[in-house]
């Protein structure tokens, strides 16, 4: 494994174990131009968002992230070893990936949609499954959706299903100690405005509290201000690999502007978050 | 009686269980059916498979033997009454058995094999008889049916009469020199039905003094109206169900294909019943000889 | 059941739906009453205290010398007629829930596959052709070869077609279904091809087989399909979880860690198995893999731990009661079960949907 590029993220007690690394990575589409070369690493305990305009390679970075595609170069290390060796089983143990839309057939309730983030568990069965399940939907405020047929909620009561059925699938620490990861796919994207912060607070919650490795596309620069500690940007213009930064040093108004075509005045909220007011150029 | 004659034919798995089961099976079937009675006596309780097979029965006075019959079973009109087990060829083994019949009499059409397993292997005797559309065909029926029916006399009487009329009716046809090319119509679809070689309406169609004008194929296949110009037949034979389907026989001439025949500048049609027609029964000396007279007279 | 969990304290269930165990047992029950009816169904009558002798002897409890007729009739005749009834209606409900999940699409039914058409086309080429290929074939050996050819021929078309769905190193669910729809034009052709060319004994022979009939049904044969519908059922049955999963589809499932490919195998191999067995000894009963399903899902939900049971046990009722109408009505002759199928489970059918029309 070739030298990875120190950056501020990483932390003295954190080891390779824990972390998701991405070694020269490529990413684009197969028969398609090259869109970007990532070679970073992810961290647990914090939350990284991927930013950028449509069309840059998020969610294909997300999904070779997943081990979904297989990297058109280089690789992704996932706690030492390279996702795409990884069974799905072991896989689906060790991280969950929330994707932008999923149509679920038949008229399955919220609760059984739940339950099937417990399969990779299936084997090993923790003492609490049934816990975990209800726990899960509490967390993301649809317990009381939970009789309901899932085709028949809003989107944003699906989106906040299939997020609790994400969360199941990681809830209970690895016998190992190994990083668990959760990969979000625009989460935020069907959500009001209350449960877009309620949901990106509590993920990052989660890699707070529970060393939990978060990494979320998002679109909305101020909530990734707010909630992603890092981030990394993708967008078609910017020179060399990319790598992860500290959100608040990364999005500067010139690289707004350059990434975007936007102009953007920064603000601070009343937390001393900083924010960005947004206009057209 | 019950010594099965057709036992060797269906011995199949479980044979040795199946002829044990068979021999006990019978004593109890009869008790069952009329005690004290001596069973060489009884008559025995037949189902016939088969409009010719039918009329036999009938015709050796046999009828009050008769339980159950075919769906084919149409003469005498006394048939019709009697309870239908349903198509030859799709026989229920417990509708069988449910008229209690000692004896099941049928063409090799009948079946399924299994079902008739099933019903031999209860104690009652099947006979089968080969259909090979000749007049031992006849002859076979009428045995069989006296053989099961226990009417050998009368059969044999049956049998000569038959005969002395087969003789007549052969000495009629070769009697006389034309023979007029005719083709058997099945029935109307986009295309007609046609009678080629190997089928009853074939072997009637020569035992009527007449040539077949299909004889490119065997069995029953559908004929252009190309290929209906190119046979030219001189006299059309249907079934008067056939035509009746069709709405009469001035909206059977007005089928397309048959303009260009020879038979439709005269007319020539010849409609009969069809289990008389095409049943291989004792009726079939009468049916030749209708047949023959009316191509005969049609085709002059 | 691990894994199911109950209901969170004060939580609505909105859907009024049976629970898993309810459902099941509802299902047994359901069989166990067809098949009581069923056995006391029958062109030859048998009193119940008949019948109750009849049982007794077969157990052994009543030291007889001597076989009632009631006897041979309900042991040789009837009872395996009710077994077969109960594997083919097992099967082809199994087939039909299994097809339905892989498909994510209540539409769904085993003849997508091609098995049905595989079977109808292998049995019309038994039927014609085969006495040219072997004319010294012994009658009970003919009807084994049929049955045999009729198996084969599902295999190998539902082979075809799984073939002719893969690409990109997986099996693409849209592609079976239209080379299902193909092979099925394709075989239907063959099947007309060869009524066409079948002498009229051999006409009548294929229409009376594709119509369907539990008639034929021995204990050699019953043997034979319940062996192979069991193990269908056993092998289907532990798909149940992986089909839950595939329902959010199948990229989501892998993330899951679901072997798709492996399920998507194996779903076809059973239905194959089980609904070319069954086709085979009893030629084409419709319906039961397509309403099975669909009523089960209707009363107790989609979780396939409880469908794929569920349709199993629906479809031997309903095929029990069919089959019992089937062999009295027109007594002493006898409907073809597809017919009865039909006829039955549609009236059914739309009653249900009418009852939870405010569900679909």
């Amino acid at each position: 494994m070739s030298a990875v590029a120190a950056s501020a993220n990483t932390t003295n007690t954190t080891t390779t174990a824990d972390l998701l690394v991405c070694d020269q990575l490529g990413v684009g589409v197969p028969g398609r131009p090259l869109l970007a070369t990532v070679h970073t690493q992810f961290v647990p305990g914090r939350v990284t968002a991927i930013l950028g305009p449509n069309g840059a390679g998020k969610s294909t970075l997300l999904a070779m992230l997943s081990g979904q595609r297989t990297p058109r170069s280089g690789h992704v290390w996932m706690g030492g070893q390279p996702v795409s060796g990884k069974g799905a089983q072991a896989l689906a143990r060790q991280r969950a990936v929330l994707p932008q839309d999923t149509v679920v057939a038949f008229d399955f309730t919220v609760q059984e949609v739940v339950e099937m983030g417990r399969f990779p568990h299936r084997q090993q069965p923790s003492h609490h499954e049934a816990r975990i399940v209800t726990e899960a939907m509490e967390a993301t405020g649809v317990a009381h959706l939970a009789g309901r047929s899932i085709n028949t909620l809003s989107g944003g009561e699906r989106a906040r299903s299939h997020l609790a059925r994400a969360l199941a699938q990681i809830w209970e620490p690895l016998p190992d100690g190994a990083t668990r990861w959760l990969l979000l796919d625009e989460p935020t994207a069907a959500l009001d405005l209350a449960h877009q912060h309620h949901t990106l607070a509590l993920v990052r919650r989660w890699a707070v509290e529970q060393g939990v490795g978060v990494v979320a596309v998002l679109h909305d620069l101020n909530l990734a201000l707010r909630y992603a500690h890092d981030s990394l940007l993708l967008a078609p213009g910017l020179a060399g690999p990319r790598s992860v930064h500290a959100t608040a040093h990364l999005l500067t108004p010139s690289t707004i502007a350059q990434v975007w075509g936007v102009h953007s005045t920064p603000v601070w909220a009343a937390d001393g978050v900083p924010q960005y007011l947004v206009a057209a150029q | 009686m019950l010594r099965d004659p057709m036992a060797v034919q269906s011995w199949g798995p479980g044979g040795a269980r199946r002829l044990l089961l068979r021999g006990v099976a019978a004593l109890p079937l009869l008790s069952a059916m009329g005690s004290g009675a001596a069973w060489a006596a009884r008559p025995a309780r037949i189902v016939s498979l088969g409009g010719a097979l039918t009329e036999v029965v009938y015709l050796l006075g046999a009828q009050g033997q008769l339980v159950g019959t075919d769906t084919t079973s149409l003469f005498p009109e006394a048939a019709l009454k009697t309870a239908k087990v349903g198509y030859t060829r799709q026989l229920s083994a417990e509708g069988l058995l449910s008229l209690q019949p000692d004896a099941v009499v049928g063409t090799t059409e009948a079946g399924p094999p299994v079902v008739l397993d099933q019903v031999r292997s209860a104690g009652v005797r099947v006979e089968l008889v080969q259909a090979d559309h000749t007049w031992d065909e006849v002859r076979r029926k009428v045995a069989t049916v006296g053989r099961v029916a226990g009417r050998e006399r009368e059969a044999q009487a049956l049998q000569a009469d038959l005969d002395a009329q087969w003789a007549t009716v052969q000495k009629q046809v070769a009697a006389t020199t034309r023979r007029p090319r005719a083709i058997f119509i099945l029935s109307h679809g986009g295309s007609p039905m046609v009678a080629g070689t190997g089928t009853a309406a074939d072997a009637l169609i020569r035992f009527a003094g007449a040539t077949n004008a299909i004889t490119q194929f065997a069995g029953y296949r559908p004929l252009t109206a190309e290929a209906m110009a190119s046979a030219a037949p001189e006299v059309l034979l249907n079934s008067t169900q056939g035509i009746e389907a069709l709405g009469g026989e001035a909206a059977f001439w007005q089928r397309p294909e048959l303009a260009l025949t020879p038979a439709f500048r005269r007319k020539a049609l010849v409609a009969m019943e069809a289990s008389h027609l095409l049943g291989f029964g004792p009726r079939l000396p009468a049916a030749v000889r209708e047949l023959h007279t009316r191509t005969q007279a049609i085709t002059t | 059941m691990s894994g199911v969990a109950v209901a969170p304290p004060g939580a609505r269930w909105s859907l009024r739906r049976l629970s898993p165990r309810a459902a099941l047992l509802w299902g047994i029950a359901l069989v166990g009453l067809a098949f009581v009816w069923a056995s006391t169904r029958g062109a030859y009558a048998i009193a119940p205290a008949q019948l109750w002798q009849v049982l007794l002897q077969a157990v052994g409890a009543t030291p007889t010398t001597e076989q009632a007729p009631e006897y041979l009739v309900f042991i040789n005749i009837r009872l395996p007629r009710l077994l077969m009834g109960v594997a083919a209606g097992a099967g082809l409900g199994l087939a039909g829930a299994l097809m339905q999940g892989l498909f994510r699409n209540p539409l769904a039914d085993p003849g997508l596959v091609g098995v049905s058409s595989g079977a109808a086309l292998a049995a019309a080429v038994t039927i014609v052709l085969g006495m040219h290929w072997l004319p010294d074939m012994p009658r009970t050996l003919g009807s084994w070869a049929l049955v045999g050819m009729a198996f084969g021929g599902g295999l190998l078309v539902t082979a075809l077609i799984y073939a002719l769905a893969q690409a990109d190193g997986g099996t693409r669910m849209g592609l079976m279904l239209l080379a299902g729809v193909a092979v099925n034009a394709l075989a239907l052709a063959g099947l007309g091809y060869l009524n066409f060319i079948s002498t009229d004994e051999q006409l009548r022979n294929i229409q009376m087989w594709l119509l369907g009939s539990l008639g034929g049904a021995r204990w050699s044969a019953v043997a034979l399909v319940g062996t192979i519908v069991a193990a269908a059922c056993g092998l289907g049955l532990a798909l149940a979880r992986p089909l839950n999963a595939i329902a959010l589809g199948e990229a989501q499932a892998a993330l899951l860690g679901v072997p798709v490919e492996r399920t998507k195998r194996l779903a076809v191999l059973v239905t194959a198995l089980a609904v070319g067995a069954v086709t085979a000894a009893t030629g084409i009963i419709g319906f039961i893999g397509l309403v099975a399903p669909h009523w089960v899902r209707l009363v107790a939900g989609p979780d396939h731990r409880v469908v794929l049971p569920g349709s199993a046990l629906l479809g031997a009722a309903l095929v029990l009661a069919a089959d019992g109408v089937a062999r009295t009505i027109v007594q002493p002759a006898e409907l073809p079960l597809g017919v009865l199928t039909a006829f039955i489970g549609v009236p059914l059918f739309l009653a249900m949907l009418r009852q939870f029309r405010n569900k679909v």
